[in-house]
């Protein structure tokens, strides 16, 4: 699967990793307060360490795909 | 047994060091952490302006709490964004005209100087930095309109990378959360003031505006750590609702406790003996079931307990007065009689409001619980201290920049850059002048650094590890200065300076001429931007403090005049609010602040009685005596002179002896009366700032 490397945003061509990056970042959020409300932190040792995996790996799959 | 001590003291010695020096030693290192992640992301990058990134890391890392880092990130995005798209408008309409583009660009600059003063915290820093972001982006650009999107591009690229590097370390290494700082505070405000009552109640003299006014200060500081905790995640978020609610509630108790104090102080000149002994008696007894045998109560375990106590103590009050009451000697005069009303009632409405206030406290430490609607601070601002602020930012664009044009200055540019800086940033400390003080010692200290730097150690440093490890201790010595309460400003003053002398960018490229012309144009900025904060003083003038009296009296005229009844939560934020941007609160020392500090505490104990007055007026069928008593009293906090407060007096006391009570509950009654009789107490009271201010006004 061929995804283009970068993106014409009002003609300025921005890398399609930046808007994977935010991609990345907003599903992120949005996990994080599912998981938040369910209480799946309180069983996890480094919280935090944990938020900021879970944005690499989706940040890296998405990079993945694009190349 | 001598090993033994030796070891308990070597015990000790460590447990204080991790309390005090340890959370300092762990934020250089991780401000150290991030500053050379930030570099090394944008030499990687291939960006022109490391510096940039690690300018911004510094910025942002300045507090130590992750929520807090957070925050001022996210505002600092939105500030930086709204900036750059001005100035890409800017040099797209002006880039050949200089003069228009900086005369817009100074009213850019005033309007955001100007919006940063009205709003609070971090949200002020963003309008801070859509300012000065037209500097650093829109002045280069403007000299070469061709690469103008590159330099904005570039810009923008370094600063999210500083900012997502500053979160990143504050979250993950040693993270400082917000939810236990503000539970910290909160726990030990209850246990200060309940101590506080305690004392207070036992020893009837005992001074206590400087605790209350540690505690106007401890409102703000809570509210601003409340509105900064909405991004720290988990459990922070849950106990915001809470907080705020507790804040309300301790604002409320702290106001009726002076008013309650205000009126013994009279009674003890001016009243009967007995009247106040009776209610001294019950004052004690309010003060032991307020504290665990006299100690405050210090977990919300205890607290809970304390609501137990309180609530016995509350169903016994009424009774008690009721005999109290009795036992009073039969030939005191109505006036007489009517103190003692008036000294249950406040007795009353404090054990109420201390009650709610420590049922939410001990309600903390549940996981769910309902919360009542939060309320929300509003804004309150005077409109000329703001314009002024605007103009003093404008003004120092506008100096700087015909220094620049009219002598041809090579270093113009960086010099309006850090005058900008310094003259919007610091507009909203309690005192500018004093901050700028402290900056221009941390910009001395920085600048000699970077020399020494640049030309001494840069030029030997190959590789990034030999670079990392000479700007390392400049960027040490700036975080731990920062990390001391007392030195943070020149701390801030020595990172920022230092960081935008580096002499590298993707390449080493200082050199002396140049550095020497850069640091000479900053300094020369900085002492610029004093010197404009010490003409157009908004915050330690006498003028400013009088406008700041003269807002505070305004509220009890609305709430004397105003057709709605006011809510007493906007008379507290408001009044509170109007001393905490003053800036008074945090100079109790000074005398003229002094000033300042009594009005707010004579305000609210005079507009909390209108309010709960006119609450109790609504019922009344014919509220005319009332109504004038009101207006007298408005007319006297308008223009305070001894005629006025005549009037007033002579007009609360007729309405206090016009009052038909054939309408209303003898509940109802009982409040209006003993309202009526506090508020004219209060302005019998010669010996409060009303008074003395009348008296200057007559004679």
């Amino acid at each position: 699967m061929n995804m283009p490397r970068e993106i014409a945003l009002l003609d300025a061509l921005v890398p399609a990793l930046v808007m994977a990056f935010l991609a990345a970042g907003v599903i992120t959020l949005i996990l994080d307060r599912i998981l938040a409300s369910r209480g799946i932190y309180r069983h996890l040792w480094y919280p935090a360490l944990f938020r900021i995996a879970l944005f690499a790996c989706l940040f890296s799959a998405f990079g993945l795909i694009i190349y | 047994m001598s090993r033994l001590q030796a070891l308990a003291y070597l015990r000790m010695g460590w447990r204080d060091w991790l309390e005090q020096d340890a959370p300092s030693f762990g934020y250089v290192f991780k401000v150290l952490l991030a500053c050379l992640l930030a570099m090394w992301l944008s030499l990687r990058l291939e960006l022109d302006q490391p510096r940039t990134a690690m300018l911004t890391v510094a910025i942002v890392m300045q507090s130590q709490h992750a929520g807090m880092v957070f925050a001022k990130s996210l505002y600092r995005l939105v500030g930086t964004t709204a900036g750059i798209f001005a100035s890409l408008l800017l040099v797209a309409l002006f880039a050949q005209e200089r003069s228009l583009f900086l005369l817009c660009m100074t009213i850019w600059i005033g309007l955001c100087t100007a919006g940063s003063m009205v709003y609070r915290n971090h949200q002020s820093y963003a309008f801070v930095l859509a300012g000065y972001t037209l500097c650093i982006v829109g002045l280069p650009a403007a000299v070469s309109p061709e690469q103008a999107f590159d330099i904005a591009t570039s810009r923008i690229s370094e600063i999210l990378i500083g900012l997502l590097c500053a979160t990143v370390v504050s979250d993950l290494v040693f993270p400082k959360r917000l939810g236990s700082v503000m539970l910290g505070a909160v726990r030990r405000r209850y246990r200060d003031f309940t101590a506080l009552l305690h004392s207070a109640s036992n020893s009837p003299s005992l001074p206590l505006e400087p605790m209350l006014l540690h505690f106007v200060g401890d409102i703000f500081s809570l509210e601003s750590f409340r509105a900064s905790s909405a991004l720290e995640s988990d459990e922070s978020r849950a106990h915001r609702l809470r907080l705020g609610q507790i804040n309300a509630e301790f604002m409320e108790v702290s106001t009726t406790f002076h008013a309650f104090e205000q009126l013994l102080r009279r009674q003890k000149k001016n009243g009967r003996r007995e009247v106040r002994d009776e209610i001294l008696i019950l004052y004690r007894e309010l003060g032991a079931a307020s504290t665990l045998d006299g100690e405050a109560a210090h977990t919300e375990r205890e607290a809970s307990s304390v609501t137990a106590r309180l609530s016995q103590f509350r169903s016994s009050l009424e009774p008690k007065l009721a005999s109290a009451m009795k036992s009073l000697p039969p030939d005191l005069e109505p006036s007489e009689r009517l103190d003692f009303e008036t000294g249950g009632e406040l007795l009353q409405r404090l054990v109420d409001e201390l009650l709610a206030y420590t049922r939410t406290y001990a309600s903390l430490s549940k996981k769910r619980g309902d919360a009542s609607p939060s309320f929300s601070l509003g804004v309150h601002f005077d409109p000329l201290a703001v314009g002024l602020a605007g103009a003093r930012g404008a003004l120092a664009l506008a100096i700087m920049s015909s220094i620049w044009i009219f002598t041809e200055w090579g270093s113009g540019i960086e010099a309006i850059t850090l005058c900008v800086v310094t003259s919007t940033l610091f507009a909203t400390t309690p005192s500018p002048t004093k901050t700028i003080r402290q900056f221009f010692t941390g910009a001395l200290i920085g600048t000699m650094l970077a020399y020494f730097c640049n030309f001494h150690v840069l030029p030997h440093a190959q590789g990034f590890l030999m670079l990392a490890l000479a700007i390392s201790p400049g960027i040490m010595l700036a975080a731990w200065l920062t990390s001391k309460p007392e030195t943070a400003v020149t701390g801030a003053g020595m990172a920022i300076v230092f960081l935008m002398h580096a002499g590298f960018g993707s390449a080493y490229h200082a050199n002396p001429d140049s550095f020497l012309n850069d640091a000479i144009a900053d300094l020369l900025a900085i002492l610029l931007s004093g010197v404009l904060y010490g003409l157009i003083d908004l915050s330690t003038s006498r003028w400013s403090r009088l406008r700041t009296v003269s807002a505070l009296r305004k509220l009890v005229v609305e709430a004397c005049r105003e057709p709605l009844t006011l809510r007493r939560a906007n008379l507290e934020i408001g009044a509170r609010d109007l001393v905490q941007r003053s800036g008074s609160a945090r100079r109790i020392g000074e005398p003229e602040d002094r000033l300042v500090i009594e009005w707010l505490l004579s305000v609210l104990e005079i507009g909390h009685a209108v309010i709960a007055l006119r609450k109790e007026m609504k019922a009344l069928d014919s509220s005319e005596p009332l109504n004038k008593a009101l207006e007298a009293v408005a007319q006297y906090f308008e223009s305070p002179s001894g005629q006025t407060r005549e009037a007033a007096m002579l007009a609360v006391h007729a309405a206090g002896s016009a009052l038909d009570a054939s309408s209303i509950s003898p509940r109802s009654h009982l409040e209006i009366k003993t309202m009526i009789h506090f508020i004219h107490s209060a302005l019998q009271d010669d010996h409060s700032i009303r008074a003395a201010a009348a008296a200057t006004e007559a004679g």
